[in-house]
């Protein structure tokens, strides 16, 4: 009986093995990335036809090619770089200060139960509370400058990091807790050796995240009430009715977040280097 | 001679929403120094939380741990631990993780990392002092596990299905790996399994608990010589031993239903 059922057990595991193996070295990383710019210059290109040949209005929707040029005359005068400045500081200080904030009282509310109780329906409240909607009132009391999008955006960043460093640090390993109490370490030794490197890797998942709504929160945040930034310019051009204009913005932008976001997963790499080391 | 380590009248119940729980009822133990004790019962009977309690990480709801003559208080650097799984930390190597005892106990590091080096050496592993969890096998984390709960040079080890997750082959590997590191080191082992022959092959004496409430049932002197070879496993006084460990759990089992 065993010694026939053997080869049966043996083939069927044998088999899937290489080919999974197998699929896996298809996907050449080059032919991905020339293939994503063939797709988003044939995108491009379709967008410049369908406009050219039904006319549309460049008030509406202008071409790429029109888009270019109003991209390359603002960068040339030093208009769009300038907006650019403000809108980049706003991100980067409210980033800055919101992920501070939000990993430090991560920390405090994920080593104390006290101030995890006491504070939890405050946290809960204002994650509920659309940040953006205080745009006004942030204008009333803080002017038109950099300082109410800064707050704005540190609203908004705070909550991802926040929430990470509470799950990174309490989802430990619970036999990984067992083996610190059986070594005698202490509740310092047990943050240092054991929940912070369980929490870093939640902690930059967080970091991206956050990046991504500081974007956000800054430039709607310039929508009401600025007269600098890359919001603020949205704004204007409707004004104007200077839609290549917004266009260029919207491409400023999208280079802007790319940019940004890889910067953090470089920042994550370098971070956790150890654990993807080979 | 006092006993190395001895559990007197041990009781634990777990408060739990529905009932409380009891897991030990009356059991005492102990070891000589030195001694290999082998833990055998089934599934739930207790084994983990006796383990726990001599560790001094839970407390018995009634009874007493002494060392060396002395009350229990608490987790012990006298007291080393390895656990049914292998508890590495993926972002430290096998040395690394092998030295986080030193490091929890404040002790020179350099000196330590020469300890941890060699014992990793002594386990088969000197190739792997840099390799990370993940690139090593269950055997070869769970001898690193090893190593680490030796590192601090305890003279009491305590295991719990140490070898529970790994094949026959790995296993019977390990027997024999453990059974060398043992009589070189000399601690006093009590080792927590539910194979039978795991635990008649390693160990002195053979402790056998029954279950609902755990408690010790009968205690086996196992007759075979030391050092002990993966030929005994053929032997005769091999298989009787096992037999009588065998019989009186299944009679147990028999009185219950
Ligand atoms: N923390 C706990 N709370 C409530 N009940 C528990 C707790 N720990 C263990 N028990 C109960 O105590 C009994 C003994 O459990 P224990 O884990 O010690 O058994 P074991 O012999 O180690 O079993 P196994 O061989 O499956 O590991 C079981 O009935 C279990 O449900
Ligand atoms: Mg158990």
């Amino acid at each position: 009986m065993k010694t026939g059922q053997a080869p049966e057990l043996v083939t069927p595991l044998a088999i899937p093995r290489p080919t999974v193996a197998a699929a896996r070295r298809i996907p050449r990383p080059g032919k991905e990335i020339v293939l994503s710019c063939l797709l988003l210059l044939l995108l491009i290109m379709g967008w410049e036809i369908i406009v050219r040949l039904r006319g549309i209005p460049p008030l509406i929707v202008p071409a790429p090619t029109v888009v270019w040029e109003s991209l390359l005359t603002h960068t040339r005068s030093g208009f769009l770089i300038r907006h650019l400045g403000v809108t980049l500081a706003e991100i980067l200080l409210g980033f800055a200060a919101g992920g501070l904030f939000g990993i430090g009282l991560g920390m405090g509310v994920a080593l104390s139960p006290l101030l995890r109780g006491v504070l939890h329906p405050y946290v809960i409240a204002s994650q509920a509370m659309p940040k953006l909607a205080l745009a006004p009132i942030f204008v009333m009391w803080f002017g038109f400058g950099l300082l109410p999008k800064v707050i704005i955006t540190a609203l908004i960043a705070f909550f991802p990091l926040f929430e990470n460093t509470v799950t990174g640090l309490n989802e430990v390993d619970r036999d990984a807790r067992e083996l610190f109490r059986a070594l005698g370490a202490s509740p310092w030794q047990t943050l240092r050796w054991l929940r912070l490197p369980n929490a870093a890797p939640y902690i930059v998942a967080g970091l991206r995240v956050a990046m991504v709504l500081s974007i956000v929160g800054a430039v709607v945040a310039e929508y009401v009430g600025a007269n600098r930034g890359l919001g603020a310019l949205i704004i204007s051009s409707q004004g104007m009715l200077d839609t290549p204009l917004m266009f260029a913005v919207f491409v400023v932008l999208l280079v802007l977040g790319v940019v940004l976001y890889q910067v953090v997963v470089l920042l994550e790499r370098a971070c956790l280097a150890r654990r993807y080391r080979a | 001679m006092t006993a190395k380590i001895e559990a007197r009248g041990i009781f634990k119940v777990f408060e739990t929403p529905s009932e409380p729980v009891q897991a030990l009822r009356a059991v005492d133990l102990s070891a000589q120094p030195g001694e290999f004790v082998a833990l055998v019962g089934e599934s739930g009977c207790g084994k983990t939380t006796l383990l726990r309690i001599l560790a001094g990480l839970v407390l018995p709801t009634q009874g007493e741990v002494w060392i060396d003559g002395t009350p229990l208080r608490g987790p012990s650097q006298h007291i080393g631990m390895v656990f049914q799984r292998p508890v590495l930390l993926p972002w430290r190597t096998a040395a690394e993780n092998v030295l986080l005892p030193a490091q929890v106990r404040g002790l020179p590091l350099a000196e330590a990392s020469l300890d941890a080096r060699s014992l990793l050496e002594s386990m088969g592993l000197g190739d792997f002092l840099d390799r990370f969890p993940r690139h090593l096998s269950g055997g070869m984390q769970q001898r690193v596990a090893i190593a680490r709960a030796l590192l601090l040079q305890p003279s009491i080890l305590l295991m719990d299905e140490p070898f529970g997750a790994l094949d026959a082959i790995t296993r019977e590997q390990m027997h024999l790996d453990l059974l060398n590191v043992w009589s070189a080191r000399r601690p006093t082992l009590l080792f927590v399994t539910h194979d039978i022959a795991e635990a008649v092959f390693l160990a002195d004496r053979v402790v056998l608990l029954s279950p609902r409430p755990g408690t010790v049932r009968q205690v086996f002197q196992v007759p075979l010589r030391r050092p002990r070879l993966p030929d005994h496993r053929f032997s005769g006084e091999f298989a009787a031993a096992c037999r009588d460990v065998k019989h009186a759990m299944q009679g147990n089992g028999r009185g219950q239903g």
